[in-house]
């Protein structure tokens, strides 16, 4: 690479050029190769909420169908492509990288750290996490102009039941789009695993034992490893998928022996721990911000920690319970009924430390907290909805009906996006150094909330009078009409309450409060650091000597065992400008993550159109992997 | 905020010197009542809505043996559910009203834990979730068994977007088995077995009244049984996802009185013969 670099060479002062500019902390250069795991925050949460907003149209867009009777709005073709992209958009696209997006900005910062283990590793998580959803949504545009209802798109639903998904039944590409974009997703979520479990074991500042770290950072770790174990089970099954479209290997074929049955197994093993995923960091958000805002540590940290192990645990026996109507058998279906029944135990031990750790506090109701409120309780009737669905023989009559729907939305919406929130409002002002304002956040948290549960509640009950899902219609008749105009309302009352959201973003990126560093009164090692953070995050390696650790720079309890401020400590003045970080290496930033990732996507498009184009991509990948490895450090210090 | 804005200033002023115990009154005084008066009758509405109107396909409105089973075993679960759901979500609502924030330099006690409570709210919910599991557990067993041996038979084909139904029993002229498509009829009050399997796609089949559903999956035939314990036309339609008409691949099942049902045996095997030796009407004989 010496002979590229040197300056006589076009090509390689052209390289240079390119590096230089990435140098320049506000060129939209520096955004593209940045290796600081915070811009990569910032910039998954942005994706992650823009996808969420295309999920959240095709919400609309079936809500408006099903808001009557005999609709015609949408044809049914349209209809099973749309609830299909929607429910791959939501968890996919939108809550595991939204999650993702806070392991980035908030792990490095909360275990004392410079960065991640592999800041570059982590720019091509995010560049993978990008093609793979631009590629997935690509299959929109592949059947003509998608302005006059030619949608193309995957149409078998985000769980792609074999035999529904083979050559046969789903003729065109969407299929083949939906099983490549997932596994590119795949490999960014995989890279992502790792390097966050590598981060956490290995990068905590010293004094940080396992069982001093802030619980999201527990959360993140469980997950991580769900991450690892769950992500080769589906890429298996959709390879296994991929290899009967493509090359007629009849794994799911039952005419020639295969077995459709076999894709249910190998999707819910993956499935149910997936389900976790997308629970769990949520989760630890929640055990964060309560104890911030009720002024007092989490209840029973050693508990809610392994309980949060043992689910992680035990969210890999339970994968039947999808499958309790396929006729396994009442001897498997009783033992994983047991199975399930015995994973709310830990579930509800967490919600049951989460209100102790309420009880006693001083409780201040801003916008994170209701958020958290709002959680704790939704979370609730989803998890206690889950429990009615452990009953195998009365699930036979709510599987596959809006009793499930209304059930895990509680969860995920109810209890992801509504964590997901909480944490936007909580960790805003570190990241930008504003609050965001409190008038439109409580506004946007008693929109979303109402609208919520107008739109879900009365899922159950269309649900037990019979209304099966994913029917892109209903007759007259059935009880379901006005219970399905509610809900569509609703949906329309989210949407509001989502533009509320944006708007509060922009506003208070411009003009918002300033916050200082510790607005909150907070308890963990980011809000010891100027607000916004510094590209270095610590001058200085923080030494811990307790859980809670900033909290203890801050209080001490006096011979009497009260809490009185230390005074002078850790006073919210001296605003950092940046430049006390001298002589404090930084990993130099990169193009070739993104060239690394940017590979995928062509591999991808030439297994379905071209072999050709498969060189070319495997091509572009090589070449951003081995320039990855042979990049010679700058000297950016 | 603006519900809590108009009715926190009130409640927190009434137990600003009260203990806990009274909150509970307080709440259920004046504005609070209301609120809490419209949200119940909000829940209760709801309920009118899917009861009052006609509801084919209401899992509630059983009119067989394995749905009122089911039905029965939802309600055991339903209750607690519903009690705890209350429970929490008032108590969230108590916790935030009770421990709100009154001054910025108020620093409560630093509780970590307390080990006796942990292990209380960790064997309390075990043991009620496992007391629900023994009823369902029962439960499973009793409708999972084999169909009994006189059970009427019918096989039942799923194909994109219609059911197919056989009827091995009955012959017509030529000696085939009697096929119907999309409606199925069957003897009231006497137990039928439904050997299901699709000749495409994964199917689910699903009378709601009658029972829960079974999938039918290529390649293999399983077995359900059901009974309509009196005479009546029962709506059902697939609950599996099989495609571009889903919502289309409706049936209705005629649970037929026991004269109707041996007319209409007579008339589609032509005299009736081979209904007699699918022994119609004789199901008890044994």
């Amino acid at each position: 690479m010496a002979g590229v670099a040197q300056a006589g060479n076009p090509l390689g002062r052209a390289l240079r050029d390119v590096r230089h500019m990435a140098e320049d902390r506000y060129s939209i250069w520096s955004w593209i190769a940045t290796v600081d795991h915070k811009r990569i925050g910032i910039m998954y949460g942005i994706t992650a909420f823009t996808f969420f907003l295309i999920g959240g149209v095709e919400a609309l867009l079936l809500r408006i169908q099903l808001a009557q009777p005999n609709s015609t709005f949408l044809d049914p073709d349209q209809f099973n492509r749309l609830f299909t992209m929607h429910g791959t958009t939501m968890i996919f696209l939108v809550v595991m990288p939204l999650s993702a997006a806070f392991f980035n900005l908030v792990i490095p910062l909360m275990i004392g750290a410079r960065d991640v283990a592999f800041p570059r590793l982590n720019s091509f998580s995010f560049w993978a996490f990008l093609a793979g959803g631009i590629f997935l949504n690509a299959s929109f545009f592949i059947r003509g102009n998608i302005f006059e209802g030619d949608i193309g798109a995957p149409g078998a639903g985000w769980f792609g039941y074999a035999p529904l998904t083979s050559t046969e039944f789903s003729p065109g590409h969407g299929i083949d789009f939906w099983i490549l974009g997932l596994l590119i997703l795949g490999v960014a979520s995989m890279a992502g695993g790792f390097n966050f479990i590598v981060t956490i074991l290995n990068m905590r500042a010293p004094g940080m034992t396992l069982l001093r770290m802030p619980l999201f950072v527990w959360m993140t770790l469980v997950t991580s490893f769900l991450i690892i174990f769950a992500m080769p089970v589906i890429t298996v099954a959709l390879f296994e998928l991929l290899f009967d479209r493509l090359y007629n290997a009849n794994f799911f074929n039952a005419s020639v022996g295969g077995s459709p049955l076999l894709w249910q197994h190998m999707f819910w093993l993956f499935g149910h721990p997936e389900v976790y995923i997308l629970i769990l960091p949520a989760m630890g958000i929640v055990s964060e911000i309560l104890p911030t805002f009720s002024k007092k540590p989490l209840f029973g940290y050693p508990f809610v920690v392994f309980s949060g192990v043992a689910i992680g645990f035990m969210s890999w026996g339970v994968w039947v319970h999808h499958m309790y109507t396929t006729g396994l058998g009442t001897v498997a279906n009783s033992a994983f009924g047991l199975s399930t029944i015995l994973i709310g135990v830990p579930t509800g031990v967490k919600i049951f430390n989460w209100l102790a750790t309420m009880w006693g506090g001083s409780i201040s109701i801003k916008t994170p907290l209701l958020m958290c409120a709002g959680f704790v309780t939704m979370f609730t009737i989803g998890g206690l909805s889950g429990v009615l669905h452990t009953m195998v023989p009365s699930d036979f009559q709510q599987q596959d009906t809006y009793f499930v729907v209304a059930h895990f939305h509680y969860v995920l919406f109810g209890g992801s996006i509504f964590a997901l929130f909480a944490g936007v409002y909580y960790w805003f002002p570190k990241f930008t150094g504003k609050l965001l304002g409190e008038g439109l956040g409580q506004l946007h948290f008693w929109l979303m909330l109402i609208g919520f549960n107008l739109t879900f509640f009365p899922m159950h009950i269309s649900g037990l009078l019979g209304m099966p899902r994913r029917i892109y219609t209903y007759q007259e008749g059935f009880g379901f009409d006005t219970l399905n105009m509610m809900s569509t309302v609703g949906g329309f009352i989210i949407a509001a309450s989502m533009l509320v959201f944006i708007t509060n973003f922009i506003s208070s990126l411009r003009n918002g409060e300033k916050s200082g560093r510790d607005p909150w009164d907070a308890r963990t090692l980011e809000w010891s650091l100027p607000s916004p953070v510094p590209n270095y995050n610590f001058k200085e390696v923080p030494v811990v000597e307790a859980r809670d650790a900033f909290w203890y720079t801050k209080y001490r309890e006096n011979e009497e065992g009260v809490v009185v401020r230390i005074e002078g400590a850790a006073a919210d003045d001296e605003e950092d400008d940046g430049e006390g970080g001298h002589g404090i290496h930084l990993p130099s930033p990169s193009y070739f993550p993104l060239i690394a990732a940017a590979g995928l996507p062509i591999i991808a498009t030439g297994l379905i159109y071209d072999p050709a184009l498969v060189a070319v991509g495997v091509a572009t990948t090589m070449i951003g992997v081995f320039g990855w490895a042979i990049e010679p450090p700058t000297e950016r210090r | 905020m603006i519900i809590l804005d108009q009715v926190l200033p009130y409640v927190m002023q009434i137990h600003q010197k009260m203990h806990l115990s009274r909150v509970f009154s307080v709440v259920w005084s004046h504005r609070r009542q209301a609120v809490v008066g419209l949200a119940l009758l909000g829940l209760l509405a709801l309920f009118a809505i899917g009861c009052g109107a006609d509801t084919p396909q209401n899992t509630f409105d059983t009119k067989g043996e394995v749905a009122e089973r089911q039905k029965d075993l939802f309600l055991i679960a339903m209750w607690p559910a519903l009690a705890i759901m209350i429970a929490i979500l008032g108590g969230t609502v108590l916790i935030l009203i009770r421990f709100r924030r009154r001054s910025e330099n108020d620093i409560p006690k630093q509780t970590h834990g307390n080990t006796t409570l942990e292990l209380a709210w960790t064997i309390a919910p075990a043991i009620l979730l496992f007391g629900l599991g023994i009823p369902m557990v029962a439960a499973l067993w009793e409708i999972g068994r084999d169909p009994s041996p006189d059970a009427f038979q019918v096989n039942v084909e799923g194909q994109r977007f219609l059911w197919k139904f056989e009827y091995p029993e009955l012959l017509d002229e030529s000696g085939d088995p009697v096929v119907t498509f999309s409606e199925v009829n069957v003897p009231a009050g006497r137990e039928v077995a439904l050997h299901l399997t699709s000749i495409d796609v994964i199917h689910s089949f699903w009378v709601p009244k009658l029972a829960g559903k079974l999938d039918a999956i290529p390649g293999r035939t399983q077995t359900m049984w059901l009974r309509a314990d009196e005479p009546g036309s029962f709506s059902g339609q697939c609950a599996e996802f099989c495609g571009l008409n889903h919502a289309d691949m409706r049936l209705v099942m005629h649970a037929l009185p026991v004269e109707d049902f041996e007319a209409w045996v007579d008339e589609v095997t032509g005299g009736g013969s081979s209904a007699s030796a699918a022994g119609v009407g004789g199901d008890s004989g044994g």
